[in-house]
């Protein structure tokens, strides 16, 4: 099997990184938008022009294999490179950043979470199924979990229609 | 005919297996690599990177085999829809299952190796295509 090194989702310590060094026409610009909206979705740290990392696993690899091969058939030119960072301070920052980009995320949910927490039974189911949604799509980018994570998984939890109204304070909250 | 893929065989792949055997080539056989240069010259690659049956303009690569072979069986492409969101989770198609499939298959590669992951994964993706096959002389989900 290919597997590299896994570093355990929010650990830091000289973990491998997968890079994709990229580059592609100004025109026409679909495919730019296309590779952009992909990058946003896989959560890639932007280490510089053209130039995203994410921290290597099975999944990670083949996520930015392939889209080294969109790169490539929309005429651009993309390498795909397996990388340790120089310092650990170094990983650090990067994690830090992807860990802030995540937690504005999940206060995003939280936020929409309590509003609909007051509104009426259609809307609290509605926006449960929603922002259950919102946080599976939030948790698969998510490589360094920030304390937000449980804050927003409490308040989407709690709009499910057998959850106690008058809800306990949320453990962690605040923090 | 030889068939070669990327080691460490997900969901696409071992979908792909399962969709060559039964539909294309009864008598295929497989060969895992690590790196695409070490493709035997008489296999034909599939899933892999720079080959023809990959990915290509957001298809899998499974959806990029029906599209090679001309199988238009809506049952295989209602399982391509399963397929290409247990792999690329872009939200194509709604399909729920898929992250099932994808919790599946990645256990299974945990403890199985690559033939063994093909052999337990084809009776599930015949289960599958029964399923859909049913559900869709129906018009509803079978019970």
């Amino acid at each position: 099997m290919t597997e590299t090194t896994v570093m355990p989702r929010g650990s830091v310590g000289l973990g491998s990184w997968v890079l994709l060094a990229y580059r592609l026409p100004r025109e026409p610009s679909n495919p730019r938008v296309g590779v952009w909206r992909k990058l946003e979705r896989l959560g890639v740290a932007r280490l510089g022009d053209g130039l995203v990392a994410l921290p290597a696993d099975a999944r990670t690899r083949e996520q930015i294999d392939w889209l080294a091969e969109d790169v490539l058939e929309a005429g651009g030119v993309a390498m795909v490179w397996l990388a340790t960072p120089g310092s650990a301070t170094q990983e650090r920052v990067i994690a830090e950043t992807m860990r802030a980009a995540r937690a504005a995320e999940y206060r995003a949910v939280t936020e929409q979470a309590r509003h609909a927490a007051i509104g009426g039974d259609m809307e609290r189911t509605r926006a449960l199924r929603r922002l259950r949604g919102e946080l599976r799509r939030i948790a698969r980018r998510d490589f360094f979990p920030p304390a937000e994570r449980e804050v927003a998984r409490a308040a989407v939890d709690a709009l499910a229609a057998d959850a106690p109204v008058d809800l306990p304070a949320v453990v962690g909250e605040g923090s | 005919m030889r068939w070669a893929t990327r080691a460490g065989v997900h969901i696409d792949r071992a979908a792909c297996a399962w969709l060559l055997r039964r539909f294309i080539d009864p008598d295929a056989t497989f060969v895992f690599v690590d790196d695409p240069a070490e493709v035997p010259a008489e296999a034909t690659p599939f899933d892999m990177r720079g080959v023809e049956l990959g990915h290509h303009g957001g298809d899998c690569s499974f959806e990029t085999i029906l599209r090679r072979y001309q199988l238009d069986d809506p049952v295989l492409w209602k399982l391509a829809e399963l397929v290409h969101e247990a792999d690329l989770d872009d939200e194509r198609f709604d399909a729920p299952e898929a992250r099932g499939l994808d919790v599946i298959l990645r256990g299974l590669s945990m403890v199985c190796d690559d033939l063994r992951v093909l052999e337990v994964s084809g009776p599930l993706f015949n289960g599958l295509y029964e399923y859909y096959r049913r559900a869709l002389l129906l018009g509803r989900e079978p019970a």
